[in-house]
């Protein structure tokens, strides 16, 4: 009974380890919003002040007729009204934030008053969750419509990250269609935080730029090419300077040379290289896992799951279970079945079978009382003969034989 | 938790009593009075001008303090978080066996759709995929053929019209069982598979009869309790239908007669258990989804909720076992099977399992457990050890017996 009661018993704060990225992203979010604030700010003030000044000045020397005072007042005024107008929609972003952390919040904060795995507020708990990494597996593999109505129906919206997501998958579907533009954009407005990044998508894509232009090929292009890896490619000289001699390289090969790495550097595979690379930065970013947290869950689950029998030659999925009145095992059902093959499975010290069980001439092992029942249920079983459920053999009750299990 | 929910309530205080856009809305209004002013008396420009500076400036100020006070909240926040989450990192991404299994992984979620009664999510799931794939295919006909071959297959796997429409018979029959109370075609259902139903040993048919006679001795569509009208229908039900299940279950069908004449007083009864079980709709519904779908050889809930719920229960022990092999650099040495014991409920046991009580071996197809003529079971390989061919005494009881003597056993 003790080691039941702490199996079932559920520990909040272990527990929460699939919701990470629940919190986090929305903070990330929020943080990114608050510095777009900071640097309008900034923008604003450093134009601001200084030419208040100037005017200031300018109307003291008297070299300035009112027009002029009045004209750059004008534009003073225009421009604090263009940052209010910015401030006040991020402003609203930042609120839109914030309640949807809240609900998350809330959301996993009801996990804490639950005592037990048994409960049914947990079962509803972790169908929520369930329905938050099917959403959050479908966004990252672009269903993106199918992760919308699926939240819309179960009303889980404040859970899921659908716009994050939406916008990441259209940069990286550009970028599979050969266009920079919005991942360069991208990059822009997280500069500062690309520079903690491990990957440099920056360079990476500025690189692709100028590959574009030398596969053109023609000379006027070519001047473009050196042009742009002056200004775009060697910044980057001291980290990546192997590549950007080997940019240099690409200047002597035709595109379509066999030589490596020139040969791969003018590959259209570079493209989905970059939509990846992409996707991975975005996702560190945004402390989002780079692999779908369903297929974490998934992982560890079916291991622990699945027992030798899940595969076995010998058994049927429906019949070999713990009682025949239970259902069939998932781990056997035609859904997973295929998916759990490779996995291992759990680890059991201790056997687990009914506690009287009796073996059958053919070798199968039963509970004896749940055979002898289900047989009297079945009406083409004689009285005191016994069917074995999985087989279909039918065999005398004094042909069962005890069996000692250790 | 709660420190990141106090953390998250202060923030959003501070967020909604933020005055920076008051300030900035301040700046303006100095700066189109003095423009005003200036307009008015030109020859006082100069002095409006110089009265403006410090205003303009202390209140780009007080716009940063009021920016920098957000900074700080934001700043406690991260702290929290990173104080709930700590030492809890994802589960290493190393090797994801998954991610090239991706078909298998969305037909898992389509299935689990259709049978969760999604019919619409799950259709506009398949045929994303359908498309995407399709996409797929332009593109990899491209690039390799070989990726061609693999988006064929994937097609095929999709769930067929069949599933769904299994899956809308299974709905509409719950559907007309929990909202209506109405159990005839549960169990016109029933009638229809009884053979399979038998075989199974499910009691299915005759639950659903039951309760269908206990609903119409409670007065049927209009539920005011035990009435002349309810008896008459129930009586009149019992003999058309009881007689099939006389053979198989007199004792419960006496029962059910045998309540008629308690009929004023059931409550009190020894039939009370039958009549006012409050649980039994809900009982009899999940007794009807478990049947469904054992005949569709698939299991009565969700696998892929079972398995993401007992994913987050092991993914602590998990993750522990992680931490604890990096820090000893152990490896773990058997592929198949997970090296520690993942704490499940036991609900989520499906399966017999025997474990070898000398090797402590989880029995396999390669691996059979084996009894010996005393009764006692062990695994072949420990048998194998133990006899060398040769008699050998049990290692549990004084019994000898020679290998040969074992039979192999089934779980």
């Amino acid at each position: 009974m003790a080691s039941e009661l702490t199996s079932t018993k559920l520990n909040a704060e272990n527990h929460l380890l699939l919701d990470q990225p629940l919190l986090r992203l929305p903070h990330e979010l929020a943080r990114r919003n608050f510095k777009s604030v900071q640097r309008i700010v900034e923008r604003e003030k450093e134009y601001v002040l200084p030419a208040l000044k100037e005017v200031t000045n300018a109307s003291f020397s008297e070299i300035q007729n009112p027009e002029q005072t009045l004209a750059a007042l004008d534009t003073m005024i225009s421009r604090m009204q263009g940052l209010k107008r910015k401030m006040e929609n991020l402003q609203e972003e930042e609120k839109k934030i914030h309640l949807q952390s809240q609900k998350r919040i809330q959301h996993l904060e009801s996990l804490y008053n639950i005592p037990s795995l048994a409960d049914v507020k947990y079962d509803m708990w972790s169908r929520i969750r369930l329905d938050r990494l099917l959403a959050d597996h479908m966004l990252r593999s672009g269903h993106t419509e199918s992760a919308r109505q699926l939240a819309q129906e179960k009303g889980i919206e404040d859970l899921v990250d659908l716009n994050v997501f939406v916008q990441c998958q259209g940069i990286a579907e550009n970028l599979h269609r050969g266009e920079t533009k919005d991942a360069l954009q991208w990059c822009g407005e997280n500069k500062a935080a690309l520079k903690k990044s491990q990957y440099n998508l920056e360079f990476e894509l500025r690189l692709q730029q100028y590959i574009e232009m030398v596969r053109v090929g023609d000379k006027c292009k070519l001047i473009d090419a050196r042009m742009h890896a002056k200004k775009y490619l060697t910044p980057y000289l001291s980290t990546q300077s192997v590549e950007i001699h080997r940019a240099a390289g690409l200047l002597a090969f035709p595109q379509d040379t066999i030589v490596e790495p020139y040969r791969s550097l003018y590959s259209l595979d570079r493209w989905s290289h970059l939509a990846d690379l992409f996707i991975r930065t975005h996702h560190e970013l945004l402390s989002v896992p780079s692999r779908p947290l369903l297929h974490i869950a998934l992982q560890a689950g079916l291991s622990a799951l699945k027992t030798p029998s899940c595969h076995s030659a010998f058994s049927s999925p429906s019949a070999n279970s713990l009682s025949i009145a239970t259902s069939v095992c998932p781990i056997c059902s035609t859904e997973l079945n295929e998916l759990a093959r490779g996995m291992p499975y759990a680890h059991h010290t201790k056997s687990y079978l009914e506690n009287d069980p009796i073996v059958l001439p053919n070798g199968r092992i039963y509970g004896q009382q749940r055979l002898l029942d289900m047989s009297k249920k079945l009406g083409s079983v004689e009285a005191g003969k016994v069917k074995d459920p999985t087989t279909g053999e039918v065999f005398h009750e004094g042909e069962m034989k005890k069996v000692f299990i250790m | 938790m709660d420190l990141v929910q106090k953390e998250h309530e202060r923030l959003l205080k501070k967020s909604k009593g933020s005055q920076s856009i008051n300030h900035v809305q301040a700046t303006i209004d100095m700066l189109q009075s003095a423009r005003d002013a200036i307009a008015a008396d030109p020859s006082q420009a100069s002095i409006t001008l110089a009265k403006l500076q410090n205003p303009v400036k202390a209140s780009f100020d007080a716009i940063n303090d009021s920016l920098k006070e957000t900074h700080s909240g934001l700043n406690k926040y991260t702290k929290a978080l990173d104080k709930l989450f700590k030492d809890r990192p994802l589960p290493s991404t190393e090797h994801d066996a998954l991610s090239s299994q991706d078909h298998l992984i969305n037909r898992a979620i389509a299935m689990h759709l259709l049978r969760e009664g999604q019919f619409p999510v799950a259709a506009t799931f398949l045929s994303e995929m359908e498309q995407k794939e399709h996409l797929w295919a332009s593109q990899s006909t491209a690039l390799t053929h070989t990726d061609t071959a693999a988006a064929l297959l994937k097609i095929g796997d999709v769930p067929s019209t069949d599933i769904r429409n299994e899956f809308e018979t299974m709905h509409y029959i719950l559907r007309e069982l929990r909202e209506n109370n109405n159990l005839l075609p549960a169990i016109e259902w029933s009638r229809e598979h009884k053979d399979a139903l038998e075989a199974r040993g499910s009691n299915l048919e005759f639950e659903l009869c039951r309760l269908q006679y206990v609903w119409l001795f409670h007065g049927g569509q209009n539920q005011q309790g035990p009435s002349l009208a309810g008896r008459q229908a129930a009586l009149e039900y019992a003999r058309r239908e009881f007689h099939t299940f006389l053979s198989r279950y007199p004792r419960e069908v006496q029962q059910l007669m045998g309540a008629m004449a308690f009929f004023p007083n059931l409550q009190a009864s020894p039939y009370r258990a039958i009549f006012s079980n409050a649980s039994a709709w809900y009982d009899v519904s999940h007794s009807f989804t478990r049947e469904f779908c054992s005949l569709l050889g698939l299991c009565a809930e969700s696998p892929l909720y079972i398995a993401a719920t007992a994913g987050a229960i092991a993914l602590p022990t998990l993750l522990k076992l992680q931490t604890i092999m990096k820090a000893k650099r152990t490896e773990w040495t058997t592929q198949n099977e997970l090296p520690v014991e993942i704490p499940l409920p036991p609900s989520y046991l499906y399966h017999s399992i025997f474990v070898c009580p000398v090797s402590k071996e989880q029995a396999t197809d390669q691996n059979p457990p084996m009894m010996m003529p005393c009764g006692h079971v062990i695994a072949e390989e420990s048998l194998n050890r133990l006899s060398r061919g040769n008699r050998f005494k049990c290692p549990y009881c004084p019994n000898e017996s020679h290998p040969r003597e074992a039979k192999k056993l089934y779980l």
